[in-house]
């Protein structure tokens, strides 16, 4: 009870103060009153009762000033001082107010921007109820028919689902236009615990063979398409030509469990047969499609969880083994076992490729807001001295160092606050531009930014520590001085020590700078090797189209829309394929060649494409022996393949690959018939640009099995990209109107193999320039503060006869000293640091010493031309002018 | 001044005036000249540091104030001690005799 009384008392004070005040005056004038009274009853006259008492009781003031201290709002009221004292004086100095808040809103939004990135991918909860409970179950994919199994045996779960993938097509003809889709087993919303915003969710009886079409939308798509209207309920939704029924909505805010993507449409597992045709993925034992999540029943902790899991797992796998395999893979697959993971924060392939370039982001940005820290210090510190007198005026007056502390450290945690309040508004900023380095041509990252708690608490956090930072240190220093000392001082005074604290801090400055500066090179360095790699293909001027044929057209209307394309002017080549390049869609599987000593395992893993004869003059990808592919090689005539470079000297050392033979493994691992080598081709990246090059089969596209509906045409522009996508859609039209296609440039595949180099070497070189110019201004403010503070010894120095050269030489004497202490300190942290680069670099080592010398030089350059330009001011002093000053 | 008689040793303040008022309510001076009296004049308390000490307790919830008419028919303010500032003055005195005993000891052992 004491904390309540107490706590209540300091309020009646603090809000009832006239009062609280009256009945003080009361009790001491009492006291007065008895003492006089005590004293005169001792035989005092009147007058002199009175003095005494007043003689004892001492100043009024102060004893009042004593009972107030006593309580603890004494200590809020003086805080609150603080605060309208300082914001009076910062409003006073406009200019210095405002570029501290602008360091500040740059350093701490850089800080939240990549603290909200790294808080999204890694940190924060799905937003469905109790996400924390959430499991993962194995993190391998599932077929279908296992998944049933897992869902029709497991009784630990109050529910499990399921959930794959899809890409829908909402346009009916001509360029697609593509929605995200999401199958889901028929407890998924149930078990994630979401309300629909509209209408119902998908149930377990909507996920029932042969079920009918029935999809849910979520909250943006039923926003951006149907403007939240109500009557978006009940009505069709034509998917990839397929139409559904929207029941309902996702609340707002619900992306499902990958964090990175979202979808647009939710679709039940059982309407993927429409979209199957004949082969049906749903009772296929090898199309491995589904994710797998579950909330365990209350009390089940995760040991009990796996060890249940593992129990059943024989039964599970048991009943779901690929017939079609060999017996020695169909035992491995009866040996596997379900394990469990914790998914509070949901699934993301964001994490394994962005977790280490975000933690490197997080320290740069933290390097710079501390370099910033040093400049605002620097300012701070030449405040101080203005305010020197001030301050020493205010200690003789009886405030204590610690109530000068205080109010100086309330100036600058306010700045630091306010540069915190605008610095989540750049990171707001900032959030959209990361999003957007992030996305690549065909997926749109989608990451929820609104600051949560964790956001919120961090740039609190890093405000606090910088305005403790870069206030404590001028705080100390500029209550110092005592009175005397102070007001007999003149700027003629040369302040040994505060000169060189204030030439370590921009030295410390220069060392981080170089840091920074040679972490930006490595990073750029690396992105520019990584743009000049031979692709071993010429992606320039080269469109892709994707297309889809409608129900009712044959494979043979993909021939038409070659010649239709082919006929289009600005159409240099035409070129049709399985797959391209970097687009993320594969197809391997092992071969053995007809040469002495094959690889065995996955050494002997091969990647494949089928292309058309015309695919090696598109791309330009030079065929090295042998011959191109014909018309002659159609389905009916032998087999044959052309392959790379590196398949020739992995499969085929020392000998001639043309003219030998491979057998590919099909399922179940047994050898298919030989294919004859007929060509030789140029080396070129099949899966990413930073793959040590894949060894790659090419076949002819006619002799491709079962050709499906979609089909990619390489189309080489001889005019402007716009005009020959014109082309392309009139071309496709005049084939069928139904038919469509999706378009977009070969060189947007290679970009999106490098986004996550893009983004690092932009955000670490927009970082670097940053912080060298910080520095430089640092540097430079720093200087011409010395210098101004130095005038009169020039002055005397000039008058005395010394020549400009020899007072440049004074103040440039400390700069090499300086520069010399910051860039050897700098090297040997960059040295230190940069290992942690090693796996983010490519083609160069992480102490590559050409970075390390040009960062050095080039922040030598910058600050030798900031300093001199301060330190020409020094030679400009006129003697009798700079004597007369002071 | 040198006199170092009327110096409280740190902390007991609160104790003398618990136990001041242990008997009846009292007003500001009326305590201070108790302790002095009672001590035979050897502790001198100012107002300096009477009056933060009652703002301490009272917030404690160790002493109340009261409003009571004094000698001279005005209103002044009383100091009363309450259940828990009872407690507090039993601990505190038990505590106090520890302490003093220890230390008697120590300086007479030598």
């Amino acid at each position: 009870m004491p904390l309540w009384t107490n706590f209540t008392g300091g309020l009646r004070a603090l809000f009832r103060k006239p009062e609280a005040e009256r009945d003080m005056d009361d009790e001491l004038r009492a006291y007065m009153d008895a003492a006089a009274e005590a004293n005169r009853r001792a035989g005092m006259s009147e007058a002199d009762a009175r003095r005494a008492a007043r003689v004892e009781m001492g100043s009024v003031e102060s004893v009042k000033e004593e009972i107030r201290g006593a309580g603890w709002e004494s200590a809020l009221e003086a805080f609150w001082t603080d605060i309208r004292y300082s914001f009076r004086l910062l409003a006073k100095t406009p200019v210095f107010t405002g570029v501290v808040l602008a360091t500040l809103a740059l350093g701490i939004g850089a800080n939240t921007a990549i603290f909200s990135l790294l808080d999204a991918i890694l940190l924060r909860s799905l937003p469905v109820s109790h996400p924390e409970q959430l499991v993962e179950i194995t993190k391998s994919t599932l077929t279908n028919p296992l998944w049933e199994q897992l869902r029709d045996q497991q009784d630990m779960f109050s529910g499990v689902f399921a959930w794959g993938n899809a890409s829908f097509n909402l346009a009916q003809g001509g360029l697609v236009r593509n929605a995200d889709g999401l199958w889901v087993s028929g407890d998924f919303f149930r078990t994630l615990g979401v309300a629909p915003a509209a209408g119902r969710l998908l149930a377990v009886d909507d996920d029932r063979p042969g079920c009918a079409p029935r999809a849910v939308l979520s909250y943006n798509f039923w926003q951006d398409h149907y403007g939240g209207a109500a009557s978006a309920i009940g009505s069709t939704l034509v998917l990839t030509g397929h139409p559904f029924e929207v029941i309902g909505v996702a609340p707002r805010g619900f992306f499902g469990m990958l964090v990175g993507y979202k979808f647009d449409v939710a679709a039940p597992i059982c309407a993927t047969t429409a979209f199957d045709g004949r082969r049906s993925r749903l009772p296929q034992r090898s199309w491995w499609w589904l994710k797998a999540a579950g909330r365990p029943k209350p009390g089940i902790g995760m040991a009990a969880l796996k060890a249940r899991l593992a129990a059943m797992s024989p039964s599970i796998y048991g009943a779901s083994v690929p017939q079609n395999w060999d017996r020695e893979m169909q035992e491995r697959y009866r040996k596997r076992v379900l394990e469990p993971f914790p998914a509070s924060t949901g699934l993301s392939f964001l994490r394994k490729q962005y977790e280490d370039p975000l933690h490197v982001l997080m320290a740069v940005v933290a390097l710079v807001l501390l370099i910033a820290c040093a400049n605002i210090a620097s300012l701070l510190l030449a405040r101080a001295a203005a305010r020197e007198r001030e301050m020493a005026m205010r200690q003789a007056l009886g405030a204590s160092r610690f109530r000068l502390i205080r109010q100086l450290m309330t100036e600058c945690i306010l700045l630091s606050l306010g540069g915190a309040l605008l610095g989540l508004a750049v990171a707001q900023w900032g959030n959209r531009i990361l999003v957007h380095y992030l996305s690549t041509v065909r997926t749109t990252v989608f990451l929820d930014f609104s600051p949560d708690a964790r956001v919120l608490a961090f740039t609190t956090g890093i405000a606090v520590l910088t305005g403790l930072l870069f206030g404590a240190g001028p705080a100390f220093r500029g209550t110092r001085g005592s009175l005397t000392t102070t007001i007999k001082e003149t700027h003629a005074t040369d302040r040994g020590i505060r000169r060189r604290f204030r030439l370590g801090v921009v030295a410390m400055q220069v060392a981080l700078s170089l840091v920074l500066l040679v972490t930006a090179g490595l990073l750029l360095r690396s992105f520019r090797n990584l743009a000049a790699v031979d692709l071993g293909f010429d992606q320039r001027h080269v469109l892709v189209a994707n297309v889809n044929l409608v129900k009712g057209q044959t494979p043979a209307a993909f021939q038409q829309i070659g010649d239709s394309l082919r006929a289009q002017p600005g159409v240099a080549a035409v070129s049709q394929s399985w797959t391209t390049p970097l687009s993320n869609q594969e197809w391997n599987t092992n071969i053995r060649p007809d040469a002495p000593n094959p690889p065995k395992g996955d050494a002997a893993l091969v990647y494949f494409n089928y292309v058309s004869p015309a695919y090696f003059e598109t791309m330009r990808t030079p065929l090295l022996a042998g011959r191109n592919f014909s018309n002659q090689d159609s389905a009916t005539a032998p087999a044959v393949a052309v392959i790379n470079e590196t398949l020739a000297r992995k499969f085929f050392p020392g000998l001639n690959p043309v003219g030998r033979t491979y057998q590919a493994e099909g399922e179940a691992r047994k050898l298919e018939a030989p294919v004859l080598i007929v060509g030789l081709a140029k080396d070129a990246k099949y899966e990413a640009v930073q793959e040590a090059t894949l060894p790659t089969v090419f076949r002819p596209l006619a002799q491709i099995e079962g050709m499906g509906t979609s089909v990619n045409y390489e189309i080489r522009a001889a005019l402007p990209v716009d005009a020959v996508t014109r082309s392309i859609q009139k071309a496709i039209a005049d084939v069928n109107k139904g038919t469509s296609v999706e378009i977009h440039a070969l060189a947007a595949q290679v970009d999106d193999s490098m986004t996550r180099e893009r983004m690092l070497a932009t955000l670490a070189a927009f970082f670097g320039a940053l912080a060298l110019l910080l520095a430089t201004i640092g540097l430079y403010g720093t200087l011409s503060y010395l210098v101004a503070q130095r005038r009169v010894e020039f002055g005397i120095r000039m008058a005395l006869g010394a020549q400009a050269r020899a007072i440049l030489g004074l103040v440039m004497g400390d700069v090499v000293l300086l520069l010399i202490g910051g860039l050897a300190t700098g090297m040997m942290l960059s040295l230190a640091s940069t290992r942690f680069l090693r796996n983010m670099l490519f083609g160069l080592e992480p102490r590559d010493a050409a970075t390390l010398i040009l960062s050095a030089a080039l922040l030598c350059f910058v600050c030798i031309g900031a300093s001199l330009m301060a330190a020409r001011r020094a030679t400009k002093v006129d003697p009798m002018t700079a004597l007369r000053h002071d | 001044m040198g006199e170092n008689s009327g110096s409280l040793v740190q902390g007991t303040l609160d104790m003398l005036i618990l136990k001041t008022l242990a008997l009846e309510p009292m007003h500001g001076y009326g305590i201070a000249q108790r302790i002095e009296q009672i001590s035979g004049g050897v502790f001198h308390v100012n107002p300096g540091s009477l009056f933060p000490a009652f703002r301490r307790l009272e917030r404690s919830g160790w002493i109340k104030p009261v409003w009571k008419p004094t000698e001279n028919n005005r209103n002044a303010k009383y100091y009363a001690m309450t259940e828990r500032g009872r407690k507090q003055l039993k601990s505190e005195t038990e505590e106090w005799g520890r302490q003093s005993a220890a230390i008697t000891r120590i300086l007479e052992s030598c």
